[in-house]
């Protein structure tokens, strides 16, 4: 059947792949697969791999509730607000530091890498306490200016070399075309780094999409809440009907999903770029 | 001519810190204060009776003494780095050999690559859920160990098998992360080098002894610390899927601060447990940090 050695390891390769591919994925497709479960299915006796009776009521047992909507917009805003401040603050922070030399860049850096370090934990109480003392508690804009420290440091890290990479005639150019600093930075040098500034958007979009924590913590309202900080609610009030629970989970996967397919490259460039390199 | 220099220099430097210093105000303000505050916290007794009446007093090192003492915050460390290891072990590894693997020229190597990333991209609240489901006495993986005659313990009502079960959860996730940032490695070494080895004679063995192994140490080094650094200090993984129990048997630093304060309301303690995982981070950051640097010269 193989005529050269390349061609049989092109297909055992393949093989390989397939099978990894499979095994990595088949947990997403078991979290979908269960969300369109029968209940008398969910409790059947024998777990069945697929649904054997095809039903779309779990899905609207949660579209139909009004915390659940609540929750869908709550991390929508979760999302949008952590990429607002993310693009805002940390664009230009790492154009700064790509472009100028200045005393205490190294210091600037330097904080901002063992700031990607810190864990959660260790910000949640106090910021409890301070959000409390000064009335954020339980507004939409406590868990994003959290996240958003995380989120800031790692579009820095990410864009400070597409920022480098850029000519330096190309920012002159503009400046003697009468832009001040700001108006070449804005007109010039975004659409130059473009790929990056979609990295950022997406990443950002989803540390805001994904937190539990913060979110949890500062909003004790469920209607407050992100769909991730309102999981216990939702299991609270399902007990074990698990096509429920998963559909819930399954809502929660798409936008990740979405975004995943359709911009996979951005996703994985940054991923590589902000995490090893420098 | 000089002076002119000099101004122009200046006003560089001002446009400088203007693009700049909003950020790093911002992470001083939001993560920088909290940080000093949590040390304050830390060595003081704030519950939740003092939190709204005042009436707080330092305490010293009272809080990390109790700790110390106290068998499950002991269990709780014994966890963290049993759950750390364990995952940095099986996460590297089996990322290394799918790194080799997919590092490959074949057709579906890009897309199955790119593909098997999305667990990592997925919220670790999800990941929780479906850990939750498929560990469930009547769930996939006790399914598949009976197809091959396996009786499957309950994997999270036990005190032995919980942690197993989360850190494989865990694994789904760190594999393709791992995978990732090595193939990125394994780019940089040129393949020139792979080349003259081959016309001087060495096999694959030889090739991945002599050759990756040294010249992947740097990026070997530097995903082991970050797989660390991003280990240690999980959260939402164990708070969905187990909420740290049974017994206090998948309780980690992170989770455990967390209930300290929030769901006993005190917040000297959980920030004192808080401490305790930054300490630990610190240590292996700071390495992670010089390794950095080095890359840079």
């Amino acid at each position: 059947m193989f005529k050269t050695r390349v061609g049989k390891k092109e297909f055992f390769n393949s093989v390989i792949a397939i099978i990894i591919a499979i095994i990595f994925l088949f947990p997403i497709y078991w979290l979908a697969q269960i969300s369109f479960k029968s209940d008398a299915e969910t409790f059947g006796k024998v777990l069945t791999y697929f649904p054997h009776e095809f039903t779309f009521d779990p899905w609207l047992v949660n579209l139909t509730d009004a915390t659940f909507l609540l929750s869908l917009r709550n991390s929508f805003i979760n999302a949008a607000c952590t990429m607002l401040i993310t693009l805002v603050l940390g664009v230009p922070a790492a154009y700064g530091m790509g472009r100028y030399k200045v005393p205490g860049s190294n210091v600037f850096l330097l904080t901002f890498l063992v700031s990607q370090m810190l864990p959660a934990s260790l910000t949640l109480t106090p910021m409890y306490l301070i959000f409390n003392k000064i009335g954020l508690l339980g507004s939409h804009i406590a868990a994003p200016v959290a996240i958003a420290a995380t989120s800031i440091p790692f579009a820095i890290v990410t864009l400070r070399p597409y920022f480098k990479s850029v000519p330096v005639a190309l920012d002159e150019a503009a400046r003697l075309d009468g832009c001040n600093s700001l108006r070449a930075f804005i007109s010039v040098m975004i659409p130059a780094v473009k790929t990056g500034i979609i990295t950022i958007i997406v990443i950002s979009f989803l540390n805001g999409w994904n937190d539990l924590v913060f979110s949890m913590t500062f909003n004790v309202g469920a209607e407050m809440r992100p769909l991730t900080a309102n999981i216990y609610k939702f299991q609270n009030a399902y007990g074990t009907k698990w096509n429920c629970i998963m559909a819930y989970g399954t809502i929660l996967v798409i936008p990740v999903i979405l975004l995943f397919i359709f911009l996979q490259k951005y996703i994985i460039g940054g991923l590589t770029a902000g995490a090893v390199k420098d | 001519m000089k002076g002119k220099q000099l101004s122009i220099d200046k006003r560089k430097r001002r446009e400088a810190y203007g693009f700049i210093l909003p950020a790093f105000l911002y992470m001083l303000l939001v993560l920088g204060y909290p940080l000093i505050y949590n040390v304050f916290l830390s060595f003081k007794n704030v519950n939740v009776k003092n939190l709204t009446k005042g009436g707080s007093v330092f305490v010293g090192l009272q809080n990390y003494i109790e700790l110390f003492q106290n068998d499950t915050f002991l269990l709780v460390i014994k966890n963290t780095f049993v759950f750390t290891i364990a995952c940095l072990i099986f996460q590297f590894t089996i990322g290394f050999a799918f790194a080799i693997f997919f590092y490959q020229k074949f057709r579906l190597s890009g897309p199955i690559r790119g593909m098997v990333l999305v667990s990592y991209m997925m919220p670790m609240a999800v990941t929780g859920l479906l850990g939750k489901n498929i560990f469930s006495n009547l769930g996939l993986i006790n399914n598949l160990l009976s197809k091959i005659g396996i009786t499957g313990p309950e994997w999270l009502v036990n005190t032995s098998t919980a942690l197993i079960a989360v850190i494989i959860m865990n694994c789904w996730v760190g594999i393709p992360f791992n995978m990732l940032l090595l193939i990125s490695g394994l780019t940089s070494i040129s393949g020139e080098v792979y080349e003259s080895a081959s016309i001087d004679g060495a096999n694959w063995g030889q090739r991945f002894v002599f050759i990756t192994l040294p010249m992947m140490k740097g990026s070997m080094l530097a995903v082991l610390m970050l797989g660390f650094i991003y280990t240690f200090r999980a959260f939402d993984l164990m708070y969905i899927m187990t909420a740290g129990g049974p017994l206090n048997s998948t309780d980690v630093l992170g989770t455990y601060s967390y209930m300290l304060s929030f769901t006993q309301f005190q917040f000297s303690k959980g920030s004192a447990v808080a401490m305790v995982l930054f300490v630990c981070l610190f240590i292996v950051g700071l390495f992670y940090l010089h390794l950095l640097s080095k890359e840079d010269d």
